[in-house]
């Protein structure tokens, strides 16, 4: 009934954990059997075990910045509820007949007309410092992807391409690796773009229409598939898992 | 100003009378009526050694006095905030009711009396959150009345007979010569005492404006009700007392009036009430969910209360004390 704070469906972020499992062990028994054809085939160079290692702890640092960044999204979507909420009063609060018995109290219409111009003033502010704070997990994304390929780039060895296809039992190839940090952050930087439109109409606008339709693309962050990230994670990191 | 030797000179022994009558005319001239030894120490002008005892006395009083102010405002806070929450339960069961018979209730419509009982449940939810509602209320009044109470209270008197060795202070005057401001000298830094007193009074009457437009709401929507009770009960008006004892309580925070006979009309800083007689009649109509909103919204805005001056208010007085409140 009342706009301010109405619960919102959260999309539902648990994946069918059951075909999950049978995906990955079907890919394990596939490395595995990877193993005895490359190895037989192909010594890999000296070191490049290390680099694949080196690049396994980068993914573990995205995925802290991954963290970071849904604690990010949960305060958003709240400072968001809150600021649409005030929106979505001010046109009521505009009118003298919605005022009822209170309209007795000279200046009450621009009293509380200008407390809620104020908290929201507050509001567009902190999701603006929330849209910094994403931004600084895009940056550590981009270094993070960055360092990555000066690894390759300026080491010693640059790997031939068979080097970088090569897949030693569950470990990843280099070009996973490199892919992967790719992948994920053009993801991150694209969803915060959408974030940082997204806050800019809402400070612009300051219309009722499409609050609905914002937030539900606030919430859905259409760049970033759940189910891609974690298969992405899933090949990396598949020694984690098992 | 603020100098060391006024806290060592709290050990050393208080002044007897006859140490106080070589300190000035004035003094002396009292000494020889030798009837109202009290006022000479709170004569403008205050024999040194009385106020190095006074002044830490002082100190101690406001830093007292305004570290209760803040929690007054934490106080005041949470009730406020407790209310809001009651008041949108009210709201929602109250328009609930209202749109029960429109509302499609799919397979249950069948059931006998679905609706009456629906109803039912929902005046009894709404009658709780009316008392929860009201038992907010009665906080904010309660903390009104306390800071009533502190902001006439940053005074300090001397207590006791006069000459008696031991140099008391109390918050209360028990002589009408004795002002209480120590002859207007700095507290601290800067401030004599009716600085701290205005901008205790400052405080105080955003709260006490709030607290009005508060009573103003409850009202409204206490008197909230099926159509059809509301034809048979007249509802509240702003002349009731909404609780036993609420107009004493009023009479305390300085918002009732005695020749009207009735708690002074809502109103915010600076502006007047428009008209008195437009509060006491009230249209039989119920109101629509827009001007519930509009209510609702009243509530949580707390127009009357400026929390950056609030907050100012706080840090200035801190910087003037030492103290930091936050």
């Amino acid at each position: 009934m009342m706009p301010t704070f109405e619960g919102v469906e959260h999309r539902s972020s648990n994946l069918d954990s059951g075909g999950e499992l049978v995906l990955l062990s079907l890919r394990l028994l596939l490395n595995l059997l990877g193993i005895l054809t490359a190895s037989s085939r192909r010594q890999p160079a000296p070191g490049m075990e290390m680099v694949v290692k080196k690049y396994q702890q980068k993914f573990k640092k995205v995925r802290d910045e991954m963290s970071r960044w849904d604690k990010l999204q949960s305060r958003l979507l709240s400072q968001f509820r809150n600021a649409s909420a005030i929106i979505e009063r001010l046109k009521v609060l505009q009118e003298p007949k919605n005022y009822g018995q209170l309209i007795c109290v000279n200046g009450i219409r621009e009293a509380i007309l200008g407390k809620q111009m104020e908290s929201l003033q507050t509001i567009l502010i902190s999701m603006k410092k929330t849209l910094e704070e994403f931004h600084g997990v895009v940056i550590s994304l981009e270094k993070i992807l960055r360092d990555g390929r000066q690894q390759l780039k300026g080491g010693s060895m640059s790997p031939s391409t068979n080097q970088m296809q090569l897949r030693i039992g569950i470990r990843p190839s280099l070009a996973d690796c490199l892919e992967g940090l790719r992948l994920i952050h053009e993801m991150y930087h694209s969803e915060y773009q959408v974030k940082a439109s997204i806050v800019s109409a809402l400070a612009l606008k300051l219309s009722a229409s499409d609050l609905g339709v914002l937030h539900q693309l606030l919430v859905d962050q259409p760049n970033i598939p759940k189910e891609e990230v974690q298969f992405i994670f899933d090949i990396i990191l598949a020694e984690e898992i098992c | 100003m603020y100098t060391p030797e006024a806290l060592v000179s709290i050990t050393s022994p208080p002044p007897s009378s006859s140490s106080s009558s070589s300190s000035g005319l004035k003094e002396s001239k009292l000494e020889t009526t030798d009837c109202n030894l009290n006022s000479n120490i709170a004569s403008p002008s205050l024999s040194p050694s009385v106020t190095r005892l006074w002044r830490p006395a002082a100190q101690r009083n406001l830093r007292n006095q305004f570290s209760k102010l803040l929690s007054y405002k934490q106080q005041w806070m949470s009730a406020s905030s407790s209310g809001r929450s009651h008041a949108t339960s009210l709201v929602n069961a109250y328009l609930s009711q209202r749109y029960m018979p429109a509302m499609d209730l799919g397979v249950i419509s069948d059931m006998p009396d679905i609706r009456k009982r629906a109803c039912y449940k929902l005046a009894l939810q709404q009658g709780l959150n009316g008392r929860k509602l009201l038992s907010s209320y009665k906080d904010m009044v309660s903390v009104v009345s306390h800071m009533v109470n502190t902001c006439s209270s940053m005074r300090c008197f001397n207590k006791g007979p006069a000459g008696s060795p031991l140099v008391q202070f109390s918050s209360y005057s028990e002589d009408k010569n004795d002002s209480g401001d120590g002859a207007g000298i700095p507290i601290f830094t800067f401030w004599p005492i009716p600085y701290f007193e205005n901008l205790g009074q400052e405080l105080l009457q955003m709260f006490a404006l709030e607290l009005s437009l508060k009573r103003f709401l409850l009202v409204e929507l206490l008197s909230l009700g099926c159509e059809e009770v509301s034809q048979q009960t007249d509802g509240l008006c702003w002349s009731n007392e909404l609780y036993p004892g609420e107009f004493v309580d009023l009479t305390i925070n300085n918002l009732y009036s005695k020749e009207t006979c009735q708690p002074l009309p809502p109103r915010l800083k600076g502006l007047e009430f428009d008209d008195p007689s437009t509060v006491a009649v009230r249209s039989k109509q119920q109101p629509r969910q827009e001007i519930l909103q509009v209510y609702l919204t009243a509530w949580l805005a707390e127009v009357n209360i400026d929390i950056y001056r609030v907050d100012e208010i706080f840090a200035m007085v801190g910087e003037e004390m030492h103290v930091s409140f936050s």
